[in-house]
């Protein structure tokens, strides 16, 4: 709860400092802040305090709030590159991603319905703003709009999900909730309607087809920060909740439920591998990427138990830290190459700048799923666990769309490695990219050689 | 001992690592300095576990490291130490050193010559991780690490094409060996349960004899030994080998890497013990190699192909030997073989230096006078080999012909035989090459030299060795002690060794070994006369006609293996290709690519972009979804 109470105020701080003309300064109290949060984070662990019946901070809590934070605190280095000239500081915008960070951390530590209402709208208002930032720019708007009257549709189902819940249990609680679904007597109609309608919602914030549609093109119209933050944390942070609620509510209910996320987790996969297969834009690849990943993660929720909780966890560090790195080198080659993002924009990357080129073969391979990267241990603790839980034919359509994904992850590596046909101009190096890059690499390969750093957190 | 065994295949692989890294950086002297020194230290270290065995007279396992615990399958990077390995340890560094030396000299010009010492020290450690492993797992490691060394050095001129597929067919034939050795292996694993020696070699105590597993075992085991130690069918890539730079020749394709079959069977004796079918026809191939590859070098005409088939024939002779179980003398030939055979590939090279490149001992002769240092090892060397007496050969090969005899008459008669060709053959190279009239062009002539010290010195240290090599086991009709046969009685099972000592009497020993005298001493006489008095040379190529045509030309193995063996797989390699890939598997694989892009295609479609789309899809699902829940299941 400190570590809640510190980002709010981290939050406002940033917001003032544009008035108060501190904003060189902020970045750098930004990172110390949420350094610190985790710090007051990892101290709670274990202690499974609860406040009011708002908010529980179980290891679970405590875990995905430190990889959000973690993430975050990535994600603020990368700004620290990405807006290092003069002019470029945008305070009041590290505000609301602080604010949107903070919603993101009430969506893992609800134990009540409305503190996952208000968590999933902290964190979407400010994202709304975010999305249009670029003021002069059309596509941010227009990415703003559409992200905005979409949510703005999951929103109203998710209350009303939310309120036909209510009404059949009689309690927000989850505790309640949980006790209710697990007396099982008497369950009216409209509560499984209420059940399909917070799934929608869920499915709708993690990107999930056939609710994905708002994806791509708030992906690709937003500026480049804003979609590392929307692909990581926003995603991250939904999944948690989705599986926190469904996980303590309505796990007796699982077989009511189960064939909807199983429809979508296919269809997710598909969709998303498929028609990334056809982008010309890195960045609209990298939307649908996140949003066949999302596909993977459903598999998990189908999977469900205490198993799903860890496999989740670990898949979802694994995914962001390759993303993270993904996300870096598209913004270094946006910003050298005047903004184009295409993916002829990579060529000659290995020739004038190994490192990146590396940094981003190592992040494509990791996310395509090649051992002994995380991203292949994430996969198959996913695969072990549904195919020990029986759910070998659904494993087969993951390996299937897999293989699918390595076109397009291959074709970036394909393109970097290739010769450039024009003359580009040598990157600068920069301390805060590099940091950047090396901690989210270093992260990814420690997870892959010891993948029980985070395998055993959650039992 | 355990603090100090690793080292001794580690500093050959530091020597390695150096050498590769530093390529284009370090000067000629240092490299080869450091790779010597590499090797010599390897030497030193050797000797020291040498008077530990000695001493303690057991061998000894030191595990290092759990490389692999899976199931019940374990295998520990470990090192095993006896009698057997502490030997091979001196013969791989003590010579390895010597042709580093060598190699100093005759590198000194060659453009690559930091990338050679690489090489060479990295076959090295791959030699001593062959004979210092504890399990098969690492034999086979070695194994086919020298395998890889033998080919980046025959193709080490890898401008000339015909070099490179020399290599190629040295790798290709080692490789169908070495598929005999790992099903060996698999099989080993799969009856026993274990890879480790001790382990093995225990449970092969409890089965029958001849039992159809062991005999398995032991024929796969032989398999690779045949593609290893280049015996029929599987020989042809050895004298095709000779494309390397002449230390190699002497290094890997002569005193070394070609005795890792022998050194397998040694190691595995016990198996053979239990299996006397399969020791059978280690004996037939054995022998038949022998005679086969003696009689083609009757004809040949380069000076290091003629001294190549001699390898082939006198490792068959070694097989020979294991085959009717006399595994020390077996050894003991190794080990004298490895002494002359070396020093006489380095006085080849010693010629080839002098000649400028030329192989062909038809344009060669009357070298005596030009190459003094040379010619008087290679002398010595030929006596060696030939198994003149007090010189080392003599002691090793009469030890074959002994047991030989012990075994069937008929073997020692064939035996007796190959060794006769082998002084024909050797004695003709001996007398064109050093004798006669000088055949060269002008220029050779004039630029004919003496080779520089660092190659004349490990020439002199491997003559000395040559000639009193043979003290290591001095029989007992001598009033030797048989020091080496006994020294591997220690290690050998111990039922592998009877019978085969007293079975013959000392004048019987005396007999035989007369016969073998007199025949050679015909044998110099008649060659003296045809090329020294009479001052003959070997036909040119067309002159060859009829049988003396067939055996100039290998009797045509090579041909025959093209046609029969080679053309066809490569006629069914291209069916597979135009009919099955081509025409169906492409097919398939495209149509796949193409329908998923075009489902891509379709999908992209629906993104249209229009928000109202979106929003109605987004009803329409969550209809669909309440409707499917409450209609239709």
């Amino acid at each position: 709860m400190k570590s809640i109470v510190l980002l709010s105020l981290l939050g406002v701080t940033s917001m003032f400092a544009g008035v108060f003309n501190y904003r060189k300064l902020i970045l750098p109290i930004i990172l110390i802040g949420i350094a610190a949060a985790i710090g007051l984070f990892v101290d709670q662990w274990g202690m499974n305090k609860s406040f009011y019946q708002m908010a529980f901070f179980d290891n679970y809590a405590i875990a995905f709030s430190c990889l959000l934070l973690s993430v975050s605190f990535l994600i603020f280095t990368l700004a620290l590159y990405h807006y290092r000239k003069e002019g470029d500081i945008v305070t009041d915008l590290y505000a609301l991603f602080i604010f949107a960070l903070t919603g993101g951390l009430l969506m893992t530590s609800f134990s009540n319905l409305v503190m996952l209402f208000l968590g999933i709208e902290i964190l979407s208002i400010p994202l709304y703003v975010l999305a249009g930032s670029r003021r002069a720019d059309l596509a941010s708007n227009e990415a703003a709009l559409k992200y905005f009257l979409m949510g703005a549709f999951a929103t109203g189902f998710l209350l009303f999900g939310i309120a036909l819940v209510y009404g059949a249990s009689g309690t927000f609680d989850l505790a309640g909730i949980a006790a209710y679904v697990k007396a099982g007597k008497d369950i009216p109609d409209f509560f499984y309607v209420g059940i399909v309608l917070l799934i929608v919602a869920l499915l709708f914030k993690v990107s999930a087809a056939p609710f994905h549609f708002w994806a791509p093109d708030v992906y690709q119209g937003s500026p480049v920060l804003v979609t590392t933050f929307m692909s990581t944390v926003v995603k991250i942070a939904a999944f948690a909740a989705f599986l926190r609620l469904f996980n303590y509510c309505f796990t007796p209910l699982a077989s009511y439920y189960e064939i909807i996320l199983t429809a979508a987790a296919v269809a997710t996969l598909l969709i998303g591998n498929v028609t990334a297969l056809y982008q010309q834009s890195v960045k609209r690849m990298l939307a649908y990427s996140g949003i066949s990943h999302a596909g993977y993660l459903l598999i998990a929720l189908v999977v469900m138990g205490a198993s799903a909780t860890s496999v989740v966890f670990f898949y979802s560090a694994a995914y962001a830290a390759a993303s993270l790195v993904a996300f870096a080198v598209l913004t270094a080659v946006m910003e050298n190459k005047e903004g184009r993002e295409s993916f002829e924009t990579f060529k000659g990357l290995a020739k004038n700048n190994p490192i990146l080129a590396l940094c981003m073969s190592v992040a494509m391979l990791s996310l395509a799923g090649i051992p002994p990267l995380a991203g292949f241990f994430g996969k198959y603790f996913l695969f072990a666990t549904a195919i020990k839980d029986g759910y070998l034919w659904l494993v087969l359509v993951a390996i299937f769309n897999s293989l699918i994904s390595l076109y397009y992850y291959l074709r970036v590596i394909i393109n970097m490695y290739s010769s450039a046909d024009d003359e580009v101009p040598a990157f600068t190096p920069n301390y805060a990219l590099v940091l950047m890059l090396l901690l989210s690499l270093g992260a990814n390969l420690a997870l892959g050689f010891y993948p029980d750093l985070l395998m055993g957190l959650l039992g | 001992m355990k603090d100090i065994a690793w080292l001794l295949p580690a500093l050959p692989l530091l020597g390695f690592i150096i050498n590769g890294l530093g390529r284009k950086a370090l000067p000629k002297m240092v490299a080869g300095v450091i790779g010597s020194a590499a090797v010599l230290g390897s030497f030193i270290i050797g000797l020291m576990l040498f008077m530990h065995v000695h001493e303690t007279q057991h061998g000894e396992v030191l595990n290092y490291y759990r490389w692999l615990s899976v199931g019940s399958l374990v295998i520990d990077l470990g090192l095993y130490i006896d009698q057997l390995s502490a030997w091979m340890i001196l013969i791989i560094t003590g010579i390895g050193f010597l042709i580093h030396v060598y190699s100093m000299g005759y590198m000194s010009h060659d453009a690559g010559h930091n990338k050679f010492f690489a090489y060479l020290n990295l076959f090295v450690f791959f030699m001593l991780v062959l004979v210092m492993g504890s399990n098969y797992p690492m034999m086979f490691i070695g194994w086919e690490g020298v395998g890889l060394c033998s080919y980046l050095l025959i193709g080490f001129w890898n401008t000339n094409t015909n070099y490179n597929n020399a290599a190629k067919k040295a790798f290709v034939m080692n490789r169908i060996g070495d598929l005999g050795f790992l099903l060996g292996m698999f099989m080993i694993y799969y009856y026993f349960g274990s890879l480790d020696y001790q382990v093995v070699f225990a449970k092969v105590a409890g089965v029958e004899i001849n039992s159809p597993i062991i005999v398995g075992i032991a024929l796969l085991l032989f398999v690779g030994a045949m593609g290893k130690s280049a015996q029929l069918p599987l020989y042809t890539w050895l004298p095709d080998a000779m494309a390397g730079p002449t230390p190699v020749s002497a290094l890997i394709h002569a005193a070394t890497m070609v005795t890792a079959g022998i050194y397998m069977i040694v190691r595995s004796n016990i198996i053979y013990t239990f299996a006397p079918s399969a020791q059978t026809v280690v004996m037939v191939v054995g022998l038949a190699t022998s005679i086969f590859a003696a009689i083609i070098g009757l004809k040949q005409n380069d000076i290091k192909k003629v001294l190549a088939y001699s390898t082939v024939s006198q490792l068959g002779l070694m097989f020979m030997a294991l085959g009717v179980g006399a595994y020390s003398s077996a050894m003991f030939h190794v080990t004298t073989h490895a002494f002359f055979k070396a020093l006489l590939f380095l006085g080849s090279g010693s010629v080839i230096h002098a000649m400028g490149n030329e192989q062909d001992i038809r344009k060669m002769g009357g070298l005596w006078k030009k190459l003094p240092i040379t010619a008087w090892t290679f002398l010595l060397g030929t006596l060696a080999i030939c198994g003149i007496p007090p010189l080392s050969g003599f002691f090793s090969k009469d030890e074959i012909l002994l047991n030989a005899f012990t075994a069937n008459p008929v073997i020692w008669g064939l035996a007796v035989v190959s060794s006769l060709i082998t002084t024909i053959y050797m004695f003709r190279l001996l007398f064109v090459t050093f004798f006669g009239k000088f055949r060269g062009t002008y220029d050779q002539e004039h630029h004919l030299h003496e080779s520089p010290a660092s190659m004349t010195i490990p020439l002199v240290v491997l003559c000395i060795l040559s000639v009193f090599g043979g003290l290591l086991n001095v029989p007992e009709i001598f009033g030797g002690n048989a020091w080496a046969h006994h020294w591997f009685g220690e290690m050998l099972f111990k039922p592998a060794l009877g019978g085969i000592e007293h079975a013959v009497s000392h004048s019987m020993e005396l007999v035989l070994m007369g016969v073998m005298l007199v025949l050679i001493a015909i044998a110099f006489v008649v060659l003296r006369n045809k090329y020294i008095t009479k001052g003959a040379v070997p036909e040119a190529d067309e002159e060859m006609t009829g049988f003396t045509k067939l055996v100039g030309n290998k009797f045509m193995v090579d041909e025959i293996y093209d046609f029969f063996i080679v053309k066809p797989i490569y006629l069914f390699s291209s069916a597979l290709y135009y009919v099955c890939e081509l025409k169906f598997i492409d097919l398939i694989v495209n149509a796949i690519g193409d329908g998923i892009v075009g489902l891509g295609r379709l999908f992209r479609r629906l993104q249209t972009g229009n928000i109202g789309f979106y929003i109605f899809t987004m009803v329409l699902s969550i209809v669909a979804i309440l409707v499917f829940k409450y209609f239709v299941v």
